[in-house]
Order: C-alpha cells, then structure tokens, then sequence
C-alpha cells in the first residue's frame, strides 16, 4: 500500500505542489487510461464500442466491490444486490408512464407517474443502494472471515428472491422495457472516472487508513480504540452506492432489466475481475476490470473465427466463462496477490 | 555395549538455528544439544522464543538457517508428520489435547505412527497407573481437569514410543500439588530410557530434574550449564527476567 | 389426515436429500475449512454419468455415477484445493467459488445447458399403499437410503481408525499431524466420502425430477450450505440435521404459507441464516473444539 504521506506529520506537506502530485499519481494514471478507452472506443466499430461501454460500466462494479473488499478485507458476494436495486430504482423513477402502465399496472400511484430526469434517477439508484447497505451492514459488518462471505451472500438471494417475486412493482421474472438509453461510451468514461475518484479519495481518508490497519490484525485495532465496524460500514456503504451507479448505468445500456442478469454469473464476473486485477489496490480493481473484458471479447472474436472453420463452438460466451474460471483459478494458484500485485503506480521519478 | 554409554554423538544436535515469523525474529543463532538419557530444561522469560525453539523441532515452523539434527541424520528433509516416525513426540504449549475426542480415543492418536500390536496394552497400563483416567476414558477429553489433561497429553506422546520428549510448559496453569506429579511422573519415564526436553518458565521446579538447563533470552542462548552452576552465576537474575545487557536497546533505535 | 402424513413423508424425503447434501459439505470444511460450492458439480457429474449410462444395469450406472463423482472430487482437491491448504478461509471459498464456476460452465460447453430427460428408475415412481396411506415409493426409498448412510457414515467415523483421524484432523489439524496423522489421506478421505454421498444424492435427485442439468446441483448446493451454517459450520451432527430442517421447513413453508408469500420462501431461509449467524454464530448446535476460526 502507498505508505507515504499517511503519517500527521506529512500531512501538511501534502498540499504542496510536487508532493500532492506525487499523491495523486496513481489517480491521475488511472483518470489518464480510462480517458485512452474512451478515446479508442470513439474510433471504434460499433460492436467493439458497445463492449466497452459494457466493460466501463463493470469497472464501476468492480471498483465498488473493491472499496469494501480491498480497504476491509472482508469478503463480500452481495455487491450484485446493490447493482440489482440501483437498476430497478432508476428505471421505476424513469420509465415512461405509459410503459409502466403496459408492464406494471398496479403500481401505486405517485410512482406510476414519476418519470424523473436520468441524472436526479441515477443519484436516487445509488442513494437507494447506499441507504439498503447501510441498515443491513449496521448489524452484519460484525462479522468478518466466512462468516461474513456467507451473510453477503444472504445479501444477494434474497434481493434475488424478492425482486424476482415482487411482482407489483418490479415485474417479477419479466424483464423491464423502454428504459430510456442514455448511457454511450462517453457516459460509461464518466462513471468510470467518478467511481474511481471516489475509491480513491476514500481509501486516501483516514477511516480507510484505519480500516486497512485494522485488516492486519482486527483484535489489536480494536483494543487500541478503533471502532472496526463503523470504518467497515463506511467503506460498505460506499461500495454499495458504487455497485449501484453501476446497477444504474447497466440498466440505461441495455435499455431493459431483468432479474437473472443481477444473480451468480455476474457476481462471478465482477469477483472474478477483482482477484485476478488484486484486491489489494485501486489499480488491481481497474486492471482486473480491463483486462477482464478486452479478453472477453479477444474471446467472443475468436469463437466467431472457429465457426467459420465449420466447427462450431457452442454458445455464445460459452468459451469465455470457462477461461475466466480457470484465469481465476490460475491466479488465486499461482499469483495471489493478483495482476497488480496489491501496489498501486508507483511514482516514475526518483525522489 | 559399554561404548554406547559413552559415545559422544548427541542424540539432539542443533546448530546455528534461526526462525522468523514475519519481520520478527524470534530465533538468533542457537546452538543446542540433547545427549541420550538426559533431562535437558530450556527456562527464560515470555516471548524469548522457547516454544519457537520446540516447534522447529517438531517441524511446526521451518528455520531460515541452521540445521537440526537427530543421532547425526538430518531432520530437515523430514516432514511435520514425519517428524513422530523418527522418534521425537510433543507436548504442546497448552497441551492440545482433542477435547470433543474421548481420553481413549486421544491415546490411540497418539500411537497413530505404531505399526506393532502393542498400542491397545500400553493404553491399559497407562489406564492402571492412573486409574482417574481409567475409569473416565470414554468421556470427550475436554470435561477433563486441568492436571488430568496434562497427564493425558504427556500419556498421547508417550504412545508414539519416542526417543525424545518434548514438553512446552508443562505446569503451565497448575496447582503445585499437580506440578509436583508431573514431575515425578518425567523422571519416571526418564528413568525408561526417554530423553526428555523440557521448555519451563518454572525454571526452579524444572533445575531440580535437569541434567542441564540453557537460559534463553531474546531469542537466544544467554547461558548454559548444570542448573548447579546456573543457579550460582551471577549473569543468571539478569538474564531470566530478560533485563540483559544485548539486543532490546539496540533493536529499539 | 392423508394430506398431513403425504406432506410430511414428503418433506422428510426431501429434507434427507438435503441432509446428505450438507452432510458432504459440512464433511469437508470440518477437516480443511473449506465451504465446498463445487459439492453440487460432484453431484452434476454424476447425473451426467446416469445420463450418459443409461440403458445399463442399474447397479453398473450407480457404479459409474460414483465412480465419475470419486474421479472429480479426487481431481480438484489435487490440482485446486491442494496446493493452497494453507490459504485462509475466505481466499479457500472464493477458489472453491471458481471451480464450481469453471466444471458449470465446461459442462455447458460441451453439451449445452438445456435440460434432458431420463427415465431412471422408473420403478420408484408407483404409489404404494402403507397403512391404508397412498405414498410414493420413491419417497420411501430416499427416507431410507438417507437414513442408512447416516447410519454409515456415523459408524466409519466412529470405530474406524481414518475416522477417528479424520475426527481429529477436524477438532486441530496442526496436532493431529504433530501426531503423524497424514494430512493428504485424511483429506482425500473427506472428498471421497463426500463424492460418494454426492452420486447418491444425484441418483436420487434424478429419478425424482427425471432431469439432468448443468446447473443442477447449485440449488441443492445453496440450501444445503444454508443448513451446514445453520447446524454450525464445523460439527457433523449439526450440518445433517440443519440440511435437515432447511429441506424440510422448505416443502412445509410450501405447503402452510399463503400463495403469495410462498414465493419468498427462500428469502425467509436466508434472512434466518444472516440471524443465525448474528445471534448464534456457532450454530444450533456448536461445535466443541472449534475455536475462533469462522
Ligand atoms: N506465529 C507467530 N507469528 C508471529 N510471531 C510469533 C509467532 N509465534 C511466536 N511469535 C513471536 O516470536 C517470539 C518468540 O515467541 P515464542 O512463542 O517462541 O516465545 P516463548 O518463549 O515460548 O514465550 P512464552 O513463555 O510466552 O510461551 C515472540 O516475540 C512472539 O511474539
Ligand atoms: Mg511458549
């Protein structure tokens, strides 16, 4: 972890001009190749932009699940639940009231008629996901190790289960139709770069400082006066709004919802661009996140090639899940700590 | 058959051992020997590095340097579960026993490397010499006393057969009364021709048994010799309550 | 009076489904402290095995489905689970997460993820009458079989000598092998016992929903580990009688909940897990032994 500047000492220092830049490098790294893709996807066919956007926007996810996972050290399944109640928020308070009178009759009335602005819709997503994580984090971010994984994977089935049912409101196993579609390229970039500005502002604050020491060994910041659960709830509650923007911006991509999209493949995805970018740090979620997606669709292109050949290779994605699984594998085997190591950029100049 | 008696190789040979944990140094050059049929006690203060000392032999934790051996062969190939086959038992710190396990079924682990037919006969021994435990071997260990868990656990590395015990503080948590046993019950089982190895913070019950003691100190040996003469030494106050003239101040800076 | 009894013998049947499932869960994080999500690919590749069999005679597709179920089970402990044994807890569960992933999706890959159908054990399906009750033979014979391998596995762990060490290895892993308990034996022993329970339960899954399926074993998988955690993670006993109850609150909740609610069902199953979890983190019956760990 970057080390420096985290001592009081150092604080005043660090608004100095080189040093705050040297501070901010990672960040500005990070803003600076969000900013390429962007600029790439511009000058991209079509289909290829389309996966970037998709790839941005998992960024997001990915980015989310790491303020908790990465500063707490805790294991979390449930970040999919957050994206799930993001989605739904933003496309009840969106959708035209004439299409929510087609697919969902009974809703009440004052919601039958909203049909909010995408940014004001957005912000209520990922506040909604915010205020969830924050009353069932209160009591469960007590628990850390299995016991924790498992409690977020509770998070998960039953906002499956209950989206999946309630279907007065959120149509239940139907999907949601004519969202409107604002989210491009360029909007993915911009959600890219705020989720990433977030993390890193977040994880530079004290709350994350202690919450990273406490990751060491929990028993000794807790004798030493540092109140555990309330840093983890932060950084849960963080992630949460994150994972929801990122529910939001899925939602106005596709321009549909549905609930199996919110459920274990894309948990698996999104856990599985955070272990083998490294849960360590910031860049580890954002390499992960890339990575993870330009290889997919390396994959999806090559699977196309195979079939001209005249063998055809199944589902679509197919080939892509099964090399993802063993990656995964390959680096939780051989490369724990992931592709970044757990490190951040480091600052390219000699002190 | 007289020659053995006087052959020089120890039976336990360590030389220039050291362990890390981490950044922490726990172990700094340690230079031991164990020679058959000795009781050899290792006292020093909390944190010196005595368990430290017991678990690299036991191939709990794997040195950084230095080399262990047993009568002159290498242990340092052999591996934690192997370490039993070769002759050396452990009774742990704390003494580990399998508390939801019965007494009985804690002994038979402990004869889990025997191949002979003997185990069930030493197991109704042990049970006549401490009929307490006799009477209670199918209960879960864990209901046990304290004292009584002790003599289990000593009785479980006994059922290997060993040629060396070892024991991490074995009147740890004890009434004198039952230390007083334990004790009794070490020298027995010396006099069976088991060489004995005993870490103590209760340096003066442990001198009164042993052949020789090593006063260890910050992870090192600050003294050694015949408890007679340990108990004389000047150097020997400062160097058990830890208050030494090396490495603490020179570690802070 | 019919309703009642048929009800309960079905929920009995489940719930011992169900049981041997959490059963071969709770087996291996007793000995290594992992959750086993790939449990439920066990049981997949031994329905595939039936599917793939089918036609034989009936003891010689039993065979296969074991033996298919013992090869994978052997095969990911060596190259998954092996070589990071000393892993913490929670880096065993995502990777145990990935393999469960990379065989589901494999599977996929090679025969698609459409349901197919087979005919196993057609016998079973007819009704039987027992003191004047009409009951499904098949429910009988999963009541039963469930019953006799618990019985089973009890008496291995018991009075056998690798049961006791793998009693041992549960309780502290680091003295049993102080000890010169095998680490690698008593491990491949937990995983074949746990294939073993696997093929059954996938016999009898298959001839009760006729079905095979890639994902087939994930539900199964899911509530099970629902009732492992609410048994107490680590404590046998506990992890059969919470798979259990979980099974058969499920096929009652089904029947007693009002039709609306009914559908929430398994919200309700883990919301009381995250409670178990808060309020009594060893489960309801806690484990000796086993200490902060979880
Ligand atoms: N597993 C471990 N990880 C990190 N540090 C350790 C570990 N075990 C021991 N240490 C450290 O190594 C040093 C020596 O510890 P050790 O347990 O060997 O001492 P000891 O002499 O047995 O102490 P005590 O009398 O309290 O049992 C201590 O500073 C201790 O904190
Ligand atoms: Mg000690």
């Amino acid at each position: 972890m970057n080390s420096d500047g985290h001592t009081p000492a150092r604080t005043a220092a660090a608004f100095s001009g080189p040093e705050l830049l040297r501070r901010l490098w990672p960040l500005l790294c990070l803003v600076a190749i969000i900013v390429l893709i962007g600029i790439f996807a511009e000058l991209a066919p079509t289909v290829v932009q389309r996966r970037i956007t998709q790839g941005l926007i998992y960024l997001v996810a990915v980015v989310g699940l790491y303020v908790f996972v990465g500063n707490s050290g805790v294991l979390a399944f449930g970040n999919v639940a957050f994206m799930a109640i993001g989605a739904y928020v933003s496309a009840l308070l969106t959708m035209s009231a004439g299409a929510k009178g087609i697919f969902l009759p009974d809703l009440p009335a004052w919601l039958q008629t909203a049909e909010w602005a995408p940014l004001a819709a957005a912000g209520a997503g990922g506040g909604i996901a915010a205020i969830v994580a924050f009353v069932v984090g209160y009591p469960l971010m007590r628990l850390s190790g299995i016991s924790a994984g498992i409690a977020t994977f509770a998070i998960l089935v039953v906002t499956y289960v209950v989206i999946g049912n309630w279907s007065s409101v959120t149509g239940g196993q139907n999907s949601l139709m004519g969202l409107p579609i604002y989210v491009g390229p360029w909007t993915a970039v911009i959600g890219a770069l705020v989720a990433v500005g977030i993390a890193f502002a977040y994880q530079e604050s004290r709350s994350a400082l202690l919450l990273r020491a406490s990751r060491e060994d929990e028993a000794a910041a807790a004798a030493s006066g540092v109140n555990v659960v309330r840093h983890r709830l932060a950084a849960f509650v963080i992630g949460a709004f994150l994972s929801g923007v990122s529910g939001v911006l899925l939602a106005h991509f596709l321009g549909t919802v549905r609930v199996e999209t919110f459920y274990l493949d894309l948990t698996f995805l999104i856990i599985a661009m955070l272990v083998i970018g490294g849960m360590g740090s910031l860049t580890g979620a954002v390499a992960g996140a890339v990575v993870i997606a330009a290889l997919t669709e390396l994959l999806r292109q090559a699977e196309v090639g195979v079939t001209i050949g005249g063998v055809s290779l199944a589902a679509p994605g197919g080939l892509g899940d099964v090399v993802l699984a063993l990656l995964m594998l390959l680096i939780i085997l051989f490369r724990p700590k992931g592709i970044a190591g757990g490190k951040e950029i480091p600052w390219p100049f000699r002190r | 058959m007289i020659v053995a008696e006087t052959t020089t190789e120890p039976l336990l040979d360590l030389r220039n051992i050291e362990v890390r944990y981490g950044a922490i140094t726990a172990l700094r050059g340690v230079d031991l020997h164990v020679k058959t049929g000795e009781i050899v006690a290792i006292v020093g203060p909390n944190g010196a590095g005595k368990t430290s000392l017991l678990s690299a032999v036991a191939g709990l934790v794997k040195p950084v340097s230095g080399s262990i051996s047993l009568s002159g062969k290498s242990l340092a190939p052999v591996g934690l579960e192997d370490i039993v086959r070769h002759g050396i038992a452990l009774v742990p710190e704390g003494r580990n026993i399998f508390a939801s396990l019965t007494v009985e079924e804690n002994l038979q682990l402990g004869a889990t490397s025997r191949r002979d037919s003997e185990v069930n006969t030493d197991i109704g021994r042990f049970f006549s010499t401490f009929p307490i435990l006799g009477e209670r071997r199918n209960q879960p260990a864990g209901l046990l006393s304290g004292g009584e868990q002790q003599m289990l656990a000593i009785a479980r590395a006994l059922l290997s057969r060993p040629k060396l015990l070892m024991l991490d503080e074995p009147s740890l948590g004890l009434a004198p009364k039952i230390v007083e046993q334990v004790y009794v019950e070490l020298e027995k089982i010396r006099d069976d021709g088991i060489t004995i190895l005993v870490v103590e913070q209760n340096a003066a019950r442990a001198f009164a048994v042993a052949d020789r003691a090593y006063i260890m100190s910050h992870g090192q040996f600050a003294l050694s010799g015949t408890p007679a003469d340990l108990r004389d030494n000047a150097g020997f106050d400062a160097a058990y309550f830890g208050v030494s003239m090396d490495s603490e101040s020179r570690d802070g800076a | 009076m019919d309703r009642i009894v048929q009800t309960l013998v079905d929920a009995v049947s489940v719930g011992g489904l169900y049981a041997l499932t959490a059963l071969g869960i709770g087996l291996i994080f007793g000995v290594m402290r992992l959750i086993n999500f790939a449990h439920g690919e066990l049981i997949m590749i031994a329905g595939y095995a039936i599917l793939l069999m089918f036609g034989l005679p009936i003891w010689l597709v039993a065979v296969g489905a074991l033996g298919a179920a013992l090869l994978l089970a052997l095969a990911i402990e060596r190259a998954a689970f092996r070589p990071i044994r000393e892993a913490d807890p929670a880096t065993l569960l995502i990777s145990s997460f990935a393999v469960s992933f990379f065989l589901q999706k494999t599977m996929i890959l090679f025969v698609g993820s459409r349901p197919k159908g087979v005919d196993f054990l057609p016998g079973l399906a007819q009704q039987i009458q027992l003191a004047g009750i009409r009951l499904q033979l098949l429910q009988i014979v999963t009541i039963v079989v469930s019953a006799v391998l618990l019985v089973g596995l009890t008496w291995f762990l018991k009075t056998t000598r690798l049961g006791l060490e793998m009693r041992a290895a549960a309780e502290n892993f680091r003295m049993a092998q102080v000890l010169g308990v095998r680490a690698n034996r008593v491990i491949a022993t937990a995983f074949a016992i746990s294939s073993v329970l696997a093929a059954v339960v996938a016999c009898l899954f298959v001839a009760q929903t006729g079905l095979v399926q890639p994902r087939m074993g994930l539900q199964l998988v899911v509530i099970a580990f629902v009732g492992t955690v609410i048994g107490g993670l680590g404590c046998l006993p506990g992890a059969a009688l919470g798979g259990f109850l979980v099974g058969a609150a499920t096929i009652l909740l089904q029947t007693l909940l009002p039709p609306d609610l009914r559908v929430f069902r398994e919200a309700f199953v883990f919301v009381a897990v995250a409670l178990v979890l808060l309020f009594r983190p060893q489960g309801i019956i806690p484990a000796r032994g086993l200490k902060e760990r979880i």
